[in-house]
């Protein structure tokens, strides 16, 4: 393995045993903060790879987290006892009971021209393949359409933006399924065979920081086969990758089908934290936040893009218990924002990749020759 | 019906008068500029603030917010935008920052709310325009009842629109500019002075925004987010006629005022939003480079 490589998978490993062992040092209300962060990481990492390694800036990555996040809470709004005991012993949504018709059976199948859509989610583990399986779905559409037609650059932006925010209003519109523009709150706790996941309890930490850095080390292997390098041909000559004659729709929609999986799992694990989901899911803000942290952390680096958002909201939360200081706070964020497309392009994580190579490049080399060509491999191989 | 046809109208003329900048600042110069809504809101607070500080009306606030915001565009233009071209992404990046800072920079005041200063007018609260007391109400045709504010909206709308026309199509930098839409380099190789067009191109799209800010305070609660869903629904008007047609932006933001207004008649204004939405996508995938679209780039 080529030195390069080598620390690369060391940080890696660095990264995994910091987030496993942070249990030790903070109380439950930290842990549940940094957990949502993890998840944020999460959506960092799906940029990341759909952004730096397909090149598809996805303004509307916030779809995909919302579609997996409305799946789970859909299942867990119904495993919720406090949000069943509202007049009804049969587990109906409390918003659906207060909006009911009158005369409306209280029952899951027919109290509104809608709710039957509910009923397979009786079963938490529906509801956990569905925030999968939609994300995907939707994105295997998208790509396959937009895609095939060989849109690319800021036309699929505008595309997928303009989608997240279409759906945004759609499920505010569909208040009598969806809760409209409160969402679905009260939520009930997701249950591994009888473990419950309390948001505060460490367990919870735990299982959303192995899913991180399982799709953390999932990520940096897909990207290392052969799918992943003929991708960032894709990437950086399309219509070369297409004369040598791979089927570039083929890929790119994988790819943006794989982001949009981790997005929807992180829309799942978000949902477990923090018990509730709603239509901010799927603000524009929120999307193009999402690209913030990838661009910070360094868009074309999957680890990067993951510390990127977790850094920015571990300050942002410490800074903005000062008083007064939250909104200055933001405008620094700007600030950074701006300073970073400028002078930094590739993020902390370029940063560190010169750090790295000088530092290979200070050490006396044996033999300089097959160290320049292990480079130049190790160089494809990002 | 005539009603409802107007109200349609009325919803494109707003959308134009936000989609008028952007088509040039992204049709020339290929910059998307994230920070266009916020030029937008700039202007609204010009208003807000001549008002109270000035005791003046919009009349005077409409080449005050023009002022202001073009020379906020050029200093935007110069600091930033400048190290972009030819980067249209990392446009649409930075200038969101921007936009984050503008935004901020209002709310807090210019940071004078830390040193317990409060100016009237700006702050993170919600501000409101008086309209003067003739454009007020409404006036009748054919039996419909038609807005006074609105059609004031629509004239200078139309207004603007010309304006930018002529300055297009019918003056030396106009020449210039098209010029640049057409090819930057050649366009450089003949002689234009493409950095300097470019900043004054950016500075009265900038421009443009601000005057639509002063129109849009004159209906609308001021606040600092306001420009955000503004800049998406002008990108789409510019996407969907056709980057660097303005002909093609006119049209479209006719097309989706008109579906807005009869969608939202129909039903609601949730929904015919969303309608906007779909109709954008469905355009934009089958005919990615819009409804007009100039040959050539």
């Amino acid at each position: 393995m080529p030195m390069k490589r080598r620390i690369d998978w060391a940080i890696y490993a660095a990264f995994v045993v910091l987030v496993m062992f942070l249990p030790l040092v903070m109380d439950a209300f930290w842990l549940n903060r940094v957990a949502k962060y993890l998840v944020f990481g999460m959506l960092g990492t799906a940029v990341a790879l759909s952004w730096g390694y397909a090149g598809i800036l996805n303004l509307g990555q916030g779809l995909f987290f919302g579609a997996g996040a409305y799946m789970l809470a859909m299942s867990l709004k119904l495993a919720s006892t406090t949000s069943l005991q509202q007049g009804s012993d049969k587990p109906v949504p409390d918003f659906m009971l207060w909006n009911a018709e009158p005369g409306a059976p209280t029952e899951l199948c027919c109290i509104n021209k809608a709710s039957f859509l509910w009923l397979p989610f009786q079963s938490q583990w529906f509801g956990v393949a569905m925030g999968l399986i939609l994300p995907v779905v939707l994105a295997t559409i998208l790509g396959t359409i937009v895609f095939r037609k060989r849109i690319s650059g800021v036309f699929v932006s505008i595309i997928t933006l303009a989608l997240v925010l279409l759906v945004r209003l759609v499920v505010i519109d569909s208040q009598p399924v969806t809760n409209g523009f409160n969402g679905l709150t009260d939520l009930g706790w997701f249950n591994i065979a009888g473990l419950e996941f309390d948001p505060y309890i460490v367990p919870t930490y735990y299982l959303v920081a192995v899913s991180l850095s399982l799709v953390l080390v999932g990520a940096r292997l897909l990207i290392d086969t052969r799918a992943g390098l003929i991708l960032q041909a894709v990437r950086d000559d399309q219509n070369r990758a297409r004369y040598l004659g791979f089927d570039v729709p083929a890929y790119q929609t994988f790819f943006f089908a794989v982001s949009a999986a981790i997005a929807g799992f992180a829309g799942m694990l978000y949902v477990i934290v923090s018990e509730f989901a709603s239509p901010t899911f799927m603000d524009l803000t929120f999307s193009i936040t999402m690209v913030v942290w990838a661009a910070v952390g360094g868009r074309s680096s999957i680890l990067g893009a993951c510390i990127g958002a977790i850094l920015i909201n571990t300050i942002s939360a410490t800074v903005s218990e000062t008083e007064g200081f939250a909104e200055a706070w933001k405008a620094i964020i700007g600030l950074i924002f701006v300073l970073v497309v400028l002078y930094l392009p590739r993020g902390l994580a370029g940063l560190a990749h010169d750090f790295i190579d000088r530092l290979l490049a200070r050490k006396p080399a044996a033999s300089p020759q097959p160290l320049r060509v292990s480079d130049a491999s190790s160089q494809l191989a990002e | 019906m005539l009603e409802v046809l107007f109200i349609g109208l009325s919803l494109g003329s707003i959308l134009l008068l936000v989609a008028l900048g952007l088509a040039i600042t992204y049709g020339a110069m290929g910059v998307i500029n994230m920070a266009h809504g916020e030029m937008v809101m700039v202007g609204a607070y010009v208003t807000v603030l001549s008002g109270i500080w000035l005791g003046t009306n919009i009349f005077v606030a409409i080449p005050l917010a023009f002022i202001v915001t073009a020379l906020l565009g050029l200093l935007i233009e110069r600091v930033v935008v400048r190290r972009l071209y030819g980067r249209l992404l990392d446009t649409l990046l930075a200038t969101w920052g921007i936009a984050i800072l503008i935004q901020q920079a209002v709310r807090l005041e210019f940071g004078l709310t830390f040193l317990g200063i409060h100016i009237q007018g700006l702050g993170p609260g919600l501000q409101n325009v008086a309209v003067p007391p003739f454009l007020q109400g409404t006036f009748s045709i054919l039996g419909a009842d038609i807005n006074r504010y609105r059609t004031f909206i629509i004239l200078v709308t139309a207004f603007l629109a010309l304006m930018t026309w002529f300055i297009i199509y019918r003056t030396a930098i106009g020449t210039q500019v098209r010029a640049i839409i057409r090819n930057p380099k050649m366009a450089a190789a003949c002689g234009i002075d493409v950095t300097r067009v470019n900043a004054l191109t950016f500075a009265f799209g900038s421009g443009l925004a601000g005057v639509a800010g002063v129109m849009m305070s004159g209906f609308k609660t001021v606040f600092p987010d306001m420009g955000t869903s503004m800049v998406v629904d002008g990108f789409l008007v510019v996407v969907m006629g056709g980057v660097g047609s303005l002909l093609g932006s006119v049209l479209s933001a006719g097309i989706l005022g008109e579906i807005n207004g009869l969608v939202a008649a129909a039903t609601n204004d949730i929904l015919a939003r969303a309608v906007v939405f779909g109709v954008v996508i469905a355009i934009i995938v089958l005919k990615p480079k819009g409804l007009f679209a100039l040959k050539g780039r």
